[in-house]
C-alpha cells in the first residue's frame, strides 16, 4: 500500500489557483471568427423557408443552412441519421437550422438574430404522459412516438400477483435534470485543405472524432481532435455538440470559428436526463417479495427511432439490487421534441433509486415490516445472479448497508422533533466494457503516460492514473506525469465517462509496466523481477537475480532509437468484457448488462419545515464499496461532490418545459442548484475488501456516490413528516401539498 | 454614459484601452482585450459566481459590470501574483485541502475569499467566509473541501 501521502496533492492545483489553465471558453486564435447558431423559432414543424441574406448582408459575416452542405462537404454527409440543420423536420427546441459567424460575439448574436425562417407549424409532443395519457399498449410498438421498447419476463408473474398476501402498486414521477457543468460547451475549429481540426471541451476525443466522421461525411483520419481542460463534464461533453458546426464555419469561411454557448443555450440545448413515469406493483408474500411489476415511460427527446440506448440500460436499476423471483418489466423509450435524452452522472440511476428505494420502503410499511429490515433482506449476495440473470461478483452493498443501518439507528436516537432519518442504498456498473489504450514513456528522470483525454475534474486523469502508477512502478508520484495529447498523436481510448478511467486505463497501465519490465529484465540479463528506483534525479532498474544484485540506471540501457524517443515507449492496452443477462427472459428490445457491480448506502438525516415544507438536509454520511482505495483524497472528493449534486436532483433540480415545448427556467436562478450553505456536513467510509476489475481490485466511483441522495433525502423526509414523496424532486412545494399546507 | 478609452489598475499594473463601447462588462474588457481569462465567463448572468474579481478590494461580479463603471479603479484577478499575499494563502489553504477539482468555479472562490479577509482579516467569521461564497456556485467539490480550506485559513489566521 502506499502511503497516502505519495499521491496526495492534485498536479494541477497551483496553475488552476492561478488561472493559468486553458478551458474551451477561453479559446482563440489570430483572425478567428465567433460562430453563433440559428436556433429553430418553434420546437416542431417545417422550415418552409430560410432566408439568410440579411445576415450575409452583415460586415465580414458568413452564413451557412442546408443549402450550403453540398459545396462544404463531401456527398457522404448525407447518410448521417440526423440532418446537421433542422429543414423538412424540426425535432427538438432550439435546433439549428442555420450558423453564422462575424468578427465580434455582438457581431455574430446580431447576424444570428437577422437569419429570417418560416417554419409550418406541426403539434408540439411536450412530455411523454401527453402522447400516452393511459398507459402504451400493444398499438404503441413501432409508434413514431417510440424510439426504443423493451420487455422481459421472469418466472409466472401473474401467479405471483394472484397468490400475494399484498399487492402494493404506485407511480412516481421524476424530473429533467441538467448537468450544470459551470463551463458551458465551447470549442475552436480550423480548416486547412484537407485537414479539419478542433480543440474542444469534451470527455471523449476518439468518440468525438468518430461520430464527427458520420455526421461531416469525413474518414476519420482527416479529423483531429484535441482536448482542452475540462470545465466539468458530468456526462454533458461525451459527444459532439457545437464541433460539427464550427467545422463547417471554418470551412465556409476559410478562418478559425470559435463557437460557444451561452448559459441559456447550455441550459436548451444540453443533451442530458429527461422525465420519466414509473409504475411500480410488488407482491408480497409471506413478508418476502414474490413478484414484480415495473413499467417504465422515459422521456427520450428528440433520440432516433431504434438509437435510444437510456431505456433500456436503465431498466435494469429499476428492479433494484434486489432478489425479485419472478418479474416482468416493460419501457418505452418516448420521444417529445425536447433535445435528445443525454449522459448526466450516472444517468437515470439515481432516479430509479429513488423510485425502488421509496417503492420498497413503502411496500413494507404496508405489510407491517420494518422496512429498512425488508430491504436488507432482500439485497444480492456475491454468488446470486441479478434478477436478469447476470452473475453478481464482491459486491459490497449489504455491508454498506448494515453500517448504514447502525449510523441510522444512532441517529435516530438523538434527532430531534421534526427531524427524520432515511437510509437508500444504490448500485453502480463500473464502465470497464469499453476499451481503451495508453503510452507509457519510461525517461531517464520520469515516466509520462501519454493519453488522448484530458481531465475533466474529478482528478482521474491528472492524479488517479498518476497514482496506479505509484504503486505499479514502485516510483514517487512527482517523477510521473500524464501528457494530454490530441487524436492524431495519442493512442485510442475510450474516454472519461462511465466512471471507468482509473479502472480500464489503470489496467493499462499495469499492462504497459509488465511488457516494460520484461524488456529490461531481457536487457540485464536478469531473467527474474525488476524493479524500478531514484538515485537522485535518475530512475534505475534493478534485479536480485541468484548471481547478485544488479543496479543501472535506465539512462544506460537505452537503445539509440529509445536515446532519440526519449525512453522506453511502450503501449498498455485494457479491453475488457461487457456483462451479459439471460436473454431467454428478454421478449422485446435490448437490454445490456452490467461489467461491475458497486454499492452504496447512505444515510440523510433533514429537518422538515413544518410551515413551509421546507427541507434542510442536517447530516449525511455515505458507506461506499470502491473495491480497492487507489487515491483516498480524490475518493473522498468523488464522493462528496456526488452527494451534494443528488441533494440537486432529490431537492431543487427540475428543468420545466410549456405545454408548447418551451423550456421555461434556462438559467441558474431558476434552474437552482446546491449553493454552499445547503450541503450539509458529509462523513464518508469506504468499505473495501470486495474487488472489482479495475487495478488492484479498484472499482469506479465518479458515478455512484450520487445513486443513493435521492432515495436517503426522501426517505427521511418522510420520517421527518410524514410526507411520502413519489416525484422529484421533492420541492418545498411538493412536500406542503402533501401536508395539505397548500 | 457613452464609449471611449478607460484605464484600470489590474493587479498592480496600468492597463488601458482606447476604443470600449458603454455596455461592454469587465469580464469580457479583461478576457478579451488584457488576455487575462483566468476569470471564469459561466452563466454571464450574475448567478454563478465564476467572475468574481475584486473592484477597489470589494468582491464584483464582473459579468454584470460596465467596464466604464469601474474607470480608474484597481481590479485584482485569480492572476494576481506577489503584491496579493492574501491571495496566495488562501491558495495554500486549496490546495493543502484539495478544494478544486475542474477549477472553473475555483477564480471566483479564491477571489471572493481573498477580498473578505483583506476586508476583515483576523475578524472574520466562518459565518461571514460563508456569506462571502455563498454566490459562488461549484459542481465538483460539494463545497466540502472548500469548507476545510476556510476552515484552515481560520485556524492559521495571521
Amino acid at each position: 500500500m502506499t502511503p497516502a501521502s505519495e499521491t496526495a496533492g492534485r498536479p494541477d492545483a497551483r496553475a488552476k489557483l492561478h488561472g493559468a489553465v486553458r478551458y474551451g471558453t477561453d479559446l482563440e486564435s489570430p483572425g478567428m471568427l465567433w460562430g453563433a447558431l440559428v436556433p429553430a423559432p418553434r420546437p416542431s414543424g417545417a422550415v418552409r423557408r430560410l432566408d439568410l441574406s440579411a445576415a450575409r448582408a452583415l460586415p465580414g459575416v458568413v452564413a451557412i443552412g442546408p443549402d450550403d452542405l453540398d459545396r462544404l462537404l463531401p456527398p457522404a454527409y448525407r447518410s448521417a441519421e440526423r440532418p446537421l440543420f433542422a429543414a423538412a423536420s424540426i425535432d427538438y427546441g432550439f435546433q439549428p437550422i442555420a450558423a453564422v459567424a462575424a468578427p465580434t460575439r455582438a457581431a455574430a448574436r446580431a447576424a444570428a438574430e437577422a437569419v429570417r425562417a418560416t417554419v409550418d407549424p406541426a403539434p408540439v409532443v411536450a412530455d411523454v404522459e401527453s402522447i400516452f395519457p393511459d398507459w402504451p399498449g400493444p398499438e404503441a410498438v413501432g409508434s413514431p412516438h417510440v424510439a426504443a421498447h423493451v420487455h422481459a419476463v421472469r418466472g409466472d408473474v401473474d401467479a405471483a400477483f394472484r397468490d400475494a398476501d399484498r399487492v402494493v402498486r404506485e407511480t412516481y414521477r421524476t424530473a429533467s435534470v441538467h448537468q450544470v457543468a459551470l463551463e458551458p460547451h465551447a470549442c475552436l475549429a480550423r480548416v486547412d485543405g484537407d485537414r479539419w481540426t478542433v480543440r474542444t471541451s469534451t470527455q471523449s476525443p476518439f468518440g468525438t472524432r468518430e461520430d464527427l466522421a458520420t455526421m461531416l461525411g469525413l474518414p476519420e483520419s482527416a479529423i483531429e481532435v484535441a482536448g482542452t481542460w475540462v470545465g466539468g463534464g458530468f456526462g454533458g461533453k461525451g459527444a459532439p455538440l457545437l464541433e460539427p458546426y464550427a467545422l463547417l464555419l471554418a470551412r465556409a469561411s476559410g478562418r478559425p470559428v470559435r463557437l460557444a454557448l451561452d448559459y441559456a443555450e447550455e441550459f436548451r440545448l444540453g443533451r442530458t436526463t429527461l422525465p420519466a413515469v414509473v409504475r411500480m406493483e410488488t407482491a408480497v408474500r409471506d413478508g418476502t417479495i414474490s413478484g414484480r411489476r415495473v413499467r417504465l415511460l422515459l422521456d427520450v427527446g428528440a433520440a432516433l427511432p431504434g438509437r435510444d440506448f437510456a431505456t433500456g440500460y436503465s431498466i435494469g436499476f429499476l428492479l433494484g439490487p434486489y432478489r425479485t423471483p419472478t418479474f416482468e418489466v416493460e419501457g418505452f423509450g418516448v420521444r417529445t421534441h425536447k433535445p435528445p435524452f443525454g449522459p448526466h452522472r450516472a444517468p437515470f440511476a439515481p432516479q430509479c433509486a429513488f423510485v425502488v428505494e421509496s417503492h420498497l420502503d413503502h411496500v413494507a410499511r404496508e405489510v407491517g415490516l420494518d422496512p429498512e429490515a425488508f430491504r436488507a433482506a432482500h439485497l444480492w449476495r456475491e454468488g446470486e445472479a441479478t434478477p436478469l440473470g447476470q452473475p453478481v461478483g464482491p459486491f459490497g452493498l449489504a455491508a454498506a448497508f448494515e453500517r448504514a443501518r447502525a449510523t441510522a439507528r444512532a441517529w435516530r436516537a438523538a434527532a430531534p422533533p421534526g427531524h427524520g432519518v432515511g437510509v437508500a442504498g444504490g448500485f453502480w456498473s463500473t464502465g470497464t466494457g469499453a476499451g481503451g489504450e495508453l503510452r507509457l514513456r519510461l525517461a531517464p528522470s520520469e515516466v509520462v503516460l501519454e493519453v488522448g483525454e484530458r481531465e475533466i475534474g474529478s482528478g482521474s486523469v491528472v492524479a488517479g492514473l498518476r497514482a496506479v502508477a505509484v504503486r505499479v512502478l514502485g516510483l514517487p508520484a512527482d517523477r510521473i506525469r500524464v501528457e494530454s495529447l490530441g487524436t492524431a498523436e495519442a493512442p485510442f481510448d475510450s474516454g472519461v465517462f462511465g466512471s471507468r478511467t482509473v479502472a480500464v486505463l489503470g489496467r493499462a497501465i499495469e499492462a504497459a509496466a509488465a511488457e516494460l519490465r520484461s524488456i529490461l529484465a531481457a536487457r540485464l540479463g536478469a531473467g527474474g523481477p525488476v524493479e524500478f528506483g531514484i538515485d537522485g534525479e535518475r530512475i534505475h532498474v534493478r534485479a536480485d537475480p541468484a548471481g547478485g544484485r544488479i543496479d543501472r540506471p535506465l539512462a544506460d540501457l537505452l537503445t539509440p532509437d529509445e536515446r532519440g524517443e526519449g525512453g522506453v515507449v511502450v503501449v498498455g492496452k485494457h479491453y475488457g468484457r461487457g456483462g451479459t443477462i439471460d436473454e431467454s427472459l428478454v421478449r422485446a428490445g435490448t437490454f445490456y448488462g452490467y461489467t461491475d457491480f458497486t454499492g452504496a448506502a447512505h444515510v440523510a438525516e433533514v429537518a422538515v419545515d413544518r410551515a413551509t415544507g421546507a427541507v434542510r438536509v442536517v447530516r449525511y454520511t455515505a458507506f461506499q464499496d470502491v473495491g480497492t482505495l487507489v487515491d483516498p483524497p480524490a475518493a473522498r472528493a468523488q464522493v462528496e461532490g456526488g452527494i451534494a449534486m443528488g441533494l440537486g436532483t432529490a431537492l431543487t433540480e427540475e428543468a420545466i418545459w410549456s405545454d408548447d415545448g418551451r423550456l421555461l427556467n434556462p438559467g441558474l436562478l431558476d434552474y437552482r442548484i446546491p449553493t454552499f450553505g445547503e450541503v450539509p456536513p458529509i462523513e464518508v467510509e469506504f468499505l473495501e475488501g470486495f474487488p472489482g476489475a479495475g487495478p488492484f481490485g479498484a472499482k469506479g466511483l465518479g458515478e455512484p456516490p450520487i445513486i443513493p441522495v435521492p432515495a436517503a433525502i426522501a426517505l427521511a423526509v418522510r420520517e421527518a413528516c410524514g410526507a411520502h414523496a413519489t416525484e422529484l424532486p421533492v420541492t418545498a412545494e411538493r412536500t406542503a401539498r402533501a401536508l395539505k399546507l397548500l | 454614459m457613452t464609449g471611449g478609452p478607460i484605464a484600470l489598475r489590474v493587479n498592480g499594473v496600468e492597463r488601458r484601452a482606447s476604443d470600449v463601447p458603454a455596455s461592454e462588462r469587465l469580464l469580457d474588457t479583461l478576457r478579451w482585450r488584457f488576455d487575462l481569462k483566468g476569470t471564469k465567463e459561466g452563466c454571464r448572468t450574475g448567478g454563478c459566481g465564476a467572475c468574481t474579481v475584486l473592484v477597489d478590494g470589494e468582491s464584483t461580479l464582473s459579468c454584470l459590470t460596465l467596464t466604464h463603471e469601474v474607470d480608474g479603479r484597481a481590479v485584482a484577478t485569480i492572476e494576481a501574483g506577489g503584491e496579493s499575499p492574501t491571495m496566495e494563502r488562501v491558495r495554500a489553504a486549496f490546495v493543502a485541502e484539495g478544494a478544486l477539482q475542474c477549477g472553473y468555479c475555483t477564480p471566483g472562490f479564491v477571489v471572493a475569499l481573498t477580498g473578505l479577509l483583506e476586508e476583515r482579516g483576523r475578524a472574520a467569521s466562518r459565518d461571514e467566509m460563508l456569506e462571502a461564497l455563498a454566490g459562488n456556485l461549484c459542481r465538483c467539490t460539494g463545497y466540502a473541501a472548500i469548507g476545510r480550506a476556510v476552515e484552515r485559513l481560520r485556524a492559521e489566521a495571521p
